[in-house]
């Protein structure tokens, strides 16, 4: 191994045909050479690897249902015996002409590994971070949520679908089994359910706070009507530049009536009162209550929006703009030798100085009534006389042909 | 804003990247923190330097085929968190319908329950680095996806202007009209 690796240090000339061009290439390799030092992946892996022991999350929610495995085995392959003799179906999967029941798949679906893949989609958009670092739940309990458009069409709530917020103006239509119970447990006497609609992605002033739009609170027989409001409804509100939010609801299921007084908001359009904490607010009630179900949406900013801020929220629309990494520079140096002054010194100044400067050069050739001068048909074929400086006239020739700053200045 | 230091890094860098991420002072700033937000505005950044390499490790989200003899399973890879989304044949919900598992009429079915999935879920646009034989089973598989309304192409990432110390946009990514 030493060997190869002393083998690549060697410099090697490199002669092109004429003598006169004799170019030299050194080639050190940095590092151990390949195939002993680490791939991307691998390097990626090891700065990334968590200690288990850290990073385990604890399960705060309900156990899997687990009925008799062999009655269920025993059903099933009678079941596939049946298909496996049905000569109808066979035609029909021979000629491709069979169209599963995608409903009576999803029904299945929810009541087998359904709530499974629902954990994976919530891990993938970290819904579990409400929870702080070390909480997670399987949503056993499926959630049925539609927002009405017209009588017969809605907007349903899946798990991460993308809605527009003029589609969530009025509160939707819960449904669940409100008899959900996981096999082997008692529910001592009747169980209530609490539900929370929250948003975790658009607070305007804290980092780490939620808003919470909805909140309704010990709803008896899966009948929302017949629980408190403890929120009142609010539509969801991204504002624009911000990009998708995800607006997460949360069925709790709890034995007992909780008095939800300390989470009352009196004024519905008030944003500093509908800030919230699952955290802190699951840490509160976590030996009365268990998370069921969950079910969540994205939204992103629409039209409608401006309205509602100004009338419903009484505040300016905010228009948010994505904050890139600034640039890194090297220390600013007194003497930079080999660099071109005007471009090293650019580098350094303040960013809307420099485009003031371009500003102002644009508006000099702006007349104020007649407008910009019309541009040149052959820019690059125009006159530069020969008593300006090389880096005047690089600029120069850029302004021309449209090229750099140019084009940004507009925008600032 | 954290920054992931697993290494030991010189305190005048560590200092000027905490300085490049952190918003300016006075300026009002919202933390999104939605992890699929920015791959959804195309500001996310792609994995970038393979370019050398055999190609298809540029993606967000791609979509792949594991086919076994009696089973097929569909799963939408993420490229840091691995599968995201996984409907199989070997579920019962599929199982039940099907005649059988690994035919032809088992890879339509499943495209329309994956592609359905797929858009509840939120994702709409994935990569896709498979290139079938004409009129075969994974063909159909993927005519099937993109009835299903899954588009097999993603958008290329929205990298900012930088002009020496100015960092600025071409295009605001929430402007997109049409995917690249």
């Amino acid at each position: 191994m030493q060997n190869m690796s002393s083998l690549i240090k060697l410099n090697y000339q490199v002669s092109t045909c004429s003598q006169l061009y004799k170019s030299f290439v050194r080639y050190y390799i940095r590092g151990k050479p390949p195939g002993i030092a680490k791939t991307l992946s691998q390097r990626l892996a090891m700065e990334n690897r968590e200690d288990p022991e850290l990073s385990t999350r604890i399960d705060i929610g309900f156990p899997a249902p687990r009925p008799s495995r062999s009655t269920e085995l025993k059903q099933r392959l009678e079941h596939l015996k049946k298909h496996r003799n049905d000569s109808n179906l066979e035609k029909l999967a021979r000629n491709n002409t069979l169209n599963i029941d995608l409903d009576e798949v999803k029904k299945d679906w929810l009541a087998t590994a359904g709530p499974l893949h629902i954990r994976k989609i919530a891990e993938r958009y970290d819904i579990y971070g409400l929870f702080g670092k070390y909480a997670y739940f399987t949503p056993r309990l499926a959630l049925d949520i539609k927002f009405k458009q017209s009588d017969d069409t809605y907007f349903p709530v899946y798990y991460g679908n993308r809605l527009k917020p003029s589609d969530a103006v009025n509160p939707p239509t819960v449904n669940f089994n409100h008899e959900f119970n996981v096999h082997g447990l008692d529910s001592k006497g009747k169980s209530f359910f609490t539900l929370v609609l929250t948003n975790p992605d658009g607070h305007f002033t804290q980092e780490n706070k939620e808003y919470i739009h909805w909140m309704v609170g010990n709803i008896r027989d899966g009948d929302l009507l017949k629980g408190d409001t403890v929120v009142p409804f609010l539509q969801p509100f991204p504002a624009q530049g911000t990009g998708y939010q995800r607006y997460i609801f949360i069925m709790y299921k709890h034995d007992k009536e909780l008095n939800f007084e300390e989470e009352k908001v009196k004024e519905s359009n008030n944003l500093e009162m509908r800030t919230f904490s699952t955290y802190d607010f699951y840490r509160k009630y976590q030996d009365e209550m268990t998370p069921a179900g969950l079910s969540f949406f994205q939204a992103d900013w629409d039209d409608s929006l401006t309205d509602f801020y100004h009338n419903v929220l009484n505040m300016k629309e905010p228009v948010y703009d994505y904050d890139y990494p600034e640039a890194i520079l090297k220390k600013e140096k007194a003497f930079p030798l080999r660099q071109p002054f005007n471009l090293y010194l650019d580098r350094y100044n303040d960013p809307k100085e420099v485009n003031k400067r371009f500003l102002e050069e644009e508006l000099a050739k702006t007349h104020p009534f007649d407008g910009p001068e019309p541009p040149f048909r052959f820019p690059n074929a125009q006159y530069l006389a020969a008593n300006i400086p090389s880096w005047r006239k690089t600029e120069i020739r850029k302004a021309r042909q449209k090229l750099g700053r140019i084009n940004e200045i507009k925008k600032i | 804003m954290t920054l992931p230091r697993k290494w030991p890094v010189n305190p005048g860098i560590l200092r000027k990247l905490k300085k490049s991420i952190s918003p300016s002072e006075g300026e009002k700033y919202l933390v999104n923190r939605n992890p699929c937000n920015l791959e959804f505005m195309s500001i996310a950044s792609k994995p970038e330097g393979y370019k050398l390499d055999k190609p298809g490790r540029k993606f967000w989200n791609k979509i792949t085929l594991v086919q076994s003899g009696k089973h097929v399973t569909a799963q939408m890879i993420h490229f840091e968190k691995g599968p995201v989304i996984e409907v199989s044949t070997k579920e019962w919900a599929i199982k039940k319908q099907l005649y059988k598992t690994s035919d032809t009429s088992a890879y339509y079915n499943l495209a329309r329950v994956f592609a359905q999935r797929c858009l509840e879920s939120g994702f709409c646009e994935m990569a896709c680095n498979m290139k079938p034989k004409e009129g075969g089973k994974v063909d159909l598989f993927l005519k099937t996806i993109i009835d299903g309304g899954i588009f097999l192409r993603e958008p290329s990432t929205i990298h900012p202007v930088i002009m020496n110390r100015y960092v600025g946009q071409k295009q605001k990514p929430y402007e997109l009209k049409k995917i690249n």
